[in-house]
């Protein structure tokens, strides 16, 4: 795993334990906010491949995590994934969003670089400044 | 030149003679002055001359100076030009940024609408295809691992098989010929198995080999090698080992570890096994030999009393290439007619009256002389001969009871033995029947005996077989019976007529009051089922006394007749037993 790697993995991290009281809400915002970036580049098509092959890499892991559809609904896209988060402990959910969304980015990085994908998530994710991963994602 | 005139004029002239020497002197100045003169000429010549080549060059350097000046002007004029060219392409792109500038004012979103939307297409289809690629790639490595696995593993117990045993052992055989060390190869076969696969079936006898593998993983180190040669057969590669001692001891465990009951599918069954230990580089230096020492030492195990373990040595290699030897004499020994059938008496322990015998094989090798069942049928079941000698058993007895008739002696119904693999193929009624009319016997003159192992494989087919004999006329009897592992329903489920009792219960029966328990109930069962009962390797007048006493039908055995050849059956038969041997 390259040093790039650890950092966004690390940005993830820092996002989803930064509202872990909100648990499977907080989980689905993140969804959300990159949902919106990363399908104005690749369209709703390439982001459901994206998104049906992380669940599918995931589900070993988790297997309860089932939702490898989405809505076709843009303001309820992710409520499948919503529906299994629910049924989980917040440690659960947090633990399988983690690995999803780091399955899920780190197969956007292989295909179109890290620095793309590093700028993308910038934008989806806002990463606050003072954030010391967010810093060094930045400094990449 | 002047010196020589002189000389010229004393010679010619009268020096007295003043008229002639003025004139010669006046010749002489006034060609001195030509001279002069003509020199002086020259000069002014060579002047001129040189006058002209100053004007000339003065010439040159002016019409240099003026070919600099004509270049001077041309690089001035091409200056212009390219100034005039610059000014033009400057006045062109500022008109096309002009025109531009025109256009993106005119359709700003129009154009950006229509890329962006391109752009989503062909990234959505590119990222599609990248997926879709991944996913492919995965499955066609996931296709070569399993091909991998395939080639490696046993499918049923997931050890590895033959061919990577040989490529371990064959590495191990060179690294411990490199560290000067010693390594060990065991050769392990399950006691029994066969039974168990014939009487509770294949797919009990594959479970019970899957929970054989998972306990011989267990009681091995990780860099050992369990892998399973095929059927119940395993081999172990311990790649380590100080002394020869260390593999009896992996051994010893091994043994234990299979010991424990295995619970299969609602069955508990107990499995032993045979092991043979060969050492590298005391009993080979190659793979072949020491698979093929610990080999023969696993028979060996397996003929001293099975459950244990044995080390090769040199003197084994002679029973193997008896072995052979007596494998490749099967197969001709049909042909050659080298068979022959004993018969063994069965008495009516009541009247003494011999009712009936059991036929039994024995070969008559032309150099070894007779040899018993024991030492070929295992050999013969091996080879897969059980079903030609069968069928010749069969032809054979039948024969010998029509000839009996025949020849007007009392009627007596002749026993044969069928063996899985004969009993469940799928001919075997038509050929009981075409035999029988081919003897032209009447199929209530014979019996076939069965053991419980064979009644419970694949009980389905056994019943159609068994009513389709029974319909026919055949006897059917079990053959050592109590020994199995069925139940008892099926005494009542197959048209049986006897009962044979085990020999191992009448052995012990007169010292051993649980063996004796054992009889009596199998001898009051039978009488409640309507069964005939024999009871099988009488030795004793006791046995024979209390067999008799607990209302036996039937006895077998030393102590009433050895087995005979049909000659000698024919005379029994017409002066009848002893009477002596009856009491």
């Amino acid at each position: 795993m390259q040093a790039s790697d650890v950092l966004r993995h690390q940005v993830v991290e820092n996002l989803m334990a930064s509202h872990p009281e909100k648990g499977a809400d907080a989980a689905i915002g993140l969804w959300e906010q990159m949902a919106t970036q990363i399908i104005s580049l690749v369209g709703e098509g390439g982001f459901n491949s994206l998104y049906a092959r992380s669940v599918f890499l995931t589900q070993p892991t988790f297997p309860w995590l089932t939702a490898s559809a989405l809505s076709l609904q843009a303001d309820h896209r992710f409520v499948q994934l919503k529906t299994s988060f629910e049924g989980q402990t917040p440690a659960e959910v947090y633990a399988a969003n983690r690995l999803l969304l780091i399955t899920f980015t780190d197969i956007l990085a292989a295909l179109i670089g890290e620095q793309l994908t590093t700028s993308i998530l910038r934008l989806a994710w806002g990463v606050d400044a003072s954030d010391k991963a967010g810093e060094e994602l930045e400094n990449e | 030149m002047g010196s020589k005139d002189s000389n010229n004029a004393s010679a010619t002239g009268d020096p007295g003679q003043p008229g002639l020497l003025e004139d010669t002197l006046t010749e002489a100045l006034e060609k001195g002055i030509k001279r002069r003169e003509s020199a002086v000429v020259d000069d002014e010549k060579t002047i001129l001359s040189r006058e002209k080549s100053a004007a000339a060059r003065e010439d040159a350097a002016d019409m240099r100076e003026d070919a600099a000046d004509l270049r001077e002007d041309a690089v001035h004029l091409r200056e212009g030009a390219a100034q005039l060219r610059e000014g033009e392409a400057q006045e062109r792109e500022g008109a096309a940024t002009l025109r531009e500038q025109e256009i993106r004012v005119a359709e700003p979103q129009a154009i950006s609408d229509e890329h962006i939307v391109k752009l989503q297409q062909a990234n959505a289809h590119l990222v599609t295809a990248s997926i879709e690629a991944h996913i492919l790639t995965e499955q066609v490595q996931i296709a070569k691992d399993n091909l991998e696995h395939l080639v490696h593993y046993d499918t049923l117990t997931d050890l590895p098989n033959r061919t990577l045993l040989q490529d371990r052992l064959g590495q191990a055989i060179e690294l411990a010929h490199r560290q000067g060390r010693q390594l060990a190869v065991m050769f392990m076969d399950l006691d029994r198995f066969k039974h168990i696969n014939d009487s509770l079936g294949h797919a009990v006898g594959d479970l019970l080999l899957q929970s054989v593998a998972q306990r011989l993983v267990g009681c091995v180190r990780h860099s050992d090698t369990i892998s399973r040669q095929g059927g119940d057969e395993f081999v172990v590669l311990l790649p380590y080992i100080e002394h020869a001692e260390d593999a009896a001891l992996s051994a010893q465990k091994l043994l234990a570890a299979l010991e424990l009951p295995h619970c299969v599918d609602e069955h508990t069954i107990y499995i032993g096994a045979s092991i043979g230990i060969s050492i590298y580089p005391d009993d080979g230096q190659d793979l072949e030999t020491l698979l093929k020492c610990a080999d023969s030492a696993m028979y060996h195990s397996k003929a001293n009393g099975r459950n244990n373990y044995k080390f090769f040595e040199q003197s084994m290699n002679v029973r193997a290439i008896e072995r052979q030897s007596i494998e490749g004499g099967l197969r001709r020994a049909l042909e050659r007619q080298e068979f022959v059938l004993h018969y063994q008496p069965k008495i009516n322990l009541q009247s003494g009256a011999i009712v009936g015998v059991e036929a039994l094989i024995r070969w008559q090798h032309p150099q070894r002389g007779l040899i018993l069942p024991e030492q070929f049928v295992p050999i013969a079941e091996d080879c897969g001969l059980t079903q030609p000698i069968g069928r010749w058993v069969l032809r054979e007895a039948c024969k010998q009871a029509q000839a009996w008739l025949q020849a007007g002696l009392p009627p007596i119904v002749v026993a044969i033995n069928a063996s899985a693999p004969e009993f469940h193929t799928k001919d075997y009624f038509k050929n009981i029947r075409a035999t029988l009319e081919e003897a032209h016997l009447e199929p209530r003159y014979l019996e076939i005996e069965l053991t419980e192992s064979v009644l419970m494989r694949d009980a389905a087919a056994t019943d159609t077989v068994l009513h389709a004999l029974a319909d026919l006329g055949v006897q059917l009897a079990v053959d050592d019976f109590g020994t199995g592992y069925s139940s008892l329903s099926y005494l009542k489920k197959f048209p049986i007529n006897t009962l044979k009792i085990d020999q191992s219960f009448v052995n012990q029966m007169i010292d051993n009051p649980d063996d004796a328990a054992i009889v009596s109930a199998v001898i009051s069962m039978a009488k409640s089922l309507r069964l005939r009962v024999i009871a099988e390797g009488v030795e004793t007048p006791e046995q024979a006394a209390f067999l008799r006493d607990r209302q036996c039908d039937e006895g077998q055995g030393y102590h009433f007749c050895r087995p005979m050849a049909a000659e000698a059956l024919a005379a029994l038969l017409q002066t009848g037993l002893s009477s002596t041997l009856l009491h």
